[in-house]
């Protein structure tokens, strides 16, 4: 990515290595905004704290697995994070929203949007592959979930009770195959 | 061949090749599109399964984090949207108790108008730090008495929304405020035609409508059409003696 690094991403940086501090100041700055959207929006108190730590968890999992780079500021971002998935909630339950809802987003630049479009699309295809993934053997999904759990694959082989040399073969056969189904669920 | 390119890529990551295998693979893939695709692909395959997969200790600290914050930072005890009728409960017992103060204290040695002018408070929720609409606002400025201001805010908000019984007094009262009584009538007797609750107080802001006007007539049509019992009737009854 060309563009350039937002001063904001410190923010993003914070949830990476949960800075109390700073995750604090991201509720000052934003849980009372997200609160009043929801709640104006047939919600509750409850569904404003889902939806918030929930926005707030699938940008660490952009930054710590997809190496999100902030390009916006941090705010107008999160909330619309937050705003679309409550409106995804509402659309779930069949209620469609009364009012315009990203009108008063409109002083909100272009990068913001762009940003929380990349988050939602790579959540969305994070979701696919784990589709595909259940659908494969049984062996397979064992290699990939034990090898993907982040210990060293020597442990992990031994775990199996396989030898690191067969963990690694069989580990490149299930993720061919598990790409092959993505191809064609996707074609 | 492709699904063989396929496997190939996960051998070449999965570091399954042999150092001249792993050359060769390099060598290849500095001309071959459709692996630098597949490579790609696989990264990213990689990644998003280790989202749902990886057993990860940040996140689940992070969550842990979250979720203490969540408990101080969207307690029930914050600004909650008052349902209308709770609201209404709130306005009418409010202007209740001014009127019956007013009416004991009743100081003052203006106009009829002036005395018999409501100063409706528009409330949208109760305040916290919440977000500011558009509705807000012009709340905010209905409040401090800037009608010019908010009456552009008022009619966009009612164009969307005719059928808000809210909108329609509170856009109507602004018109009357600055002057443009006209369409604020209009505004206003379509919500007294209708059943909202605000019927009466409609009838009442007309009827002062035609007193700043001076046309007692119409004033006190409006008026006599203001039952007793409803929240501006004590008012309207004192007004009418006056005329």
């Amino acid at each position: 990515m060309t563009k350039k690094v937002h001063e904001d991403q410190r923010y993003v940086i914070a949830l990476l290595n949960n800075d109390v501090a700073l995750v604090n100041e991201i509720y000052k700055k934003c849980a009372a905004k997200v609160k009043s959207f929801v709640l104006f929006n047939n919600g509750s108190v409850d569904d404003a704290a889902d939806i918030f730590q929930e926005a707030l968890i699938d940008i660490y999992n952009q930054a710590k697995y997809k190496d999100l780079q902030l390009s916006c500021p941090f705010e107008p971002f999160l909330l619309l994070v937050c705003k679309r998935k409550w409106l995804n909630e509402l659309k779930k339950k069949s209620i469609i929203p009364v009012t315009k809802t990203e009108d008063d987003l409109l002083h909100i630049g272009e990068d913001t949007f762009e940003q929380a479009d990349l988050l939602a699309q790579q959540k969305e295809q994070a979701d696919l592959f784990l589709k595909a993934f259940e659908k494969l053997g049984e062996r397979c999904r064992e290699i990939i979930r034990w090898s993907m759990q982040g210990d060293a694959q020597e442990k992990v082989a031994d775990a199996l009770g396989v030898t690191y040399g067969y963990l690694r073969k069989k580990k490149s056969e299930c993720m061919a195959s598990l790409m092959k189904l993505i191809k064609k669920n996707h074609d | 061949m492709t699904e063989d390119k396929i496997l190939w890529v996960a051998r070449y990551v999965e570091g399954e090749l042999s150092e001249t295998a792993h050359a060769d693979f390099e060598k290849h893939l500095l001309s071959d599109m459709e692996l630098q695709e597949y490579l790609k692909e696989y990264r990213e395959v990689h990644q998003g399964l280790r989202i749902h997969l990886a057993v990860d200790e940040g996140r689940k600290a992070l969550e842990k984090t979250l979720s203490g914050f969540n408990k101080s930072h969207f307690a029930e005890t914050g600004p909650k949207v008052m349902t209308f009728r709770s609201y209404l409960k709130w306005v009418s017992g409010v202007a209740a108790v001014l009127i019956i103060g007013l009416l004991v204290w009743a100081p003052w040695r203006g106009n009829l108008y002036r005395q018999f002018a409501v100063a409706d408070q528009m409330w949208v929720v109760e305040r916290g730090a919440a977000e500011e609409t558009s509705l807000d606002k012009a709340a905010a400025l209905y409040n401090e008495k800037k009608y010019t201001e908010a009456e552009p805010i008022l009619s966009a908000l009612y164009a969307k929304d005719p059928q808000n019984a809210m909108l329609a007094y509170y856009y109507g009262s602004s018109l009357l405020e600055i002057g443009t009584l006209g369409k604020g009538r209009e505004v206003l007797r379509t919500l007294f035609n209708g059943e909202s609750v605000y019927k009466y107080n409609s009838a009442y802001v007309i009827a002062l409508s035609y007193l700043k006007e001076k046309d007692k007539e119409n004033c006190r049509k409006w008026l006599k059409l203001i039952p007793e019992g409803t929240s501006h009737s004590v008012k309207a009854k004192q007004l009418l003696d006056k005329l």
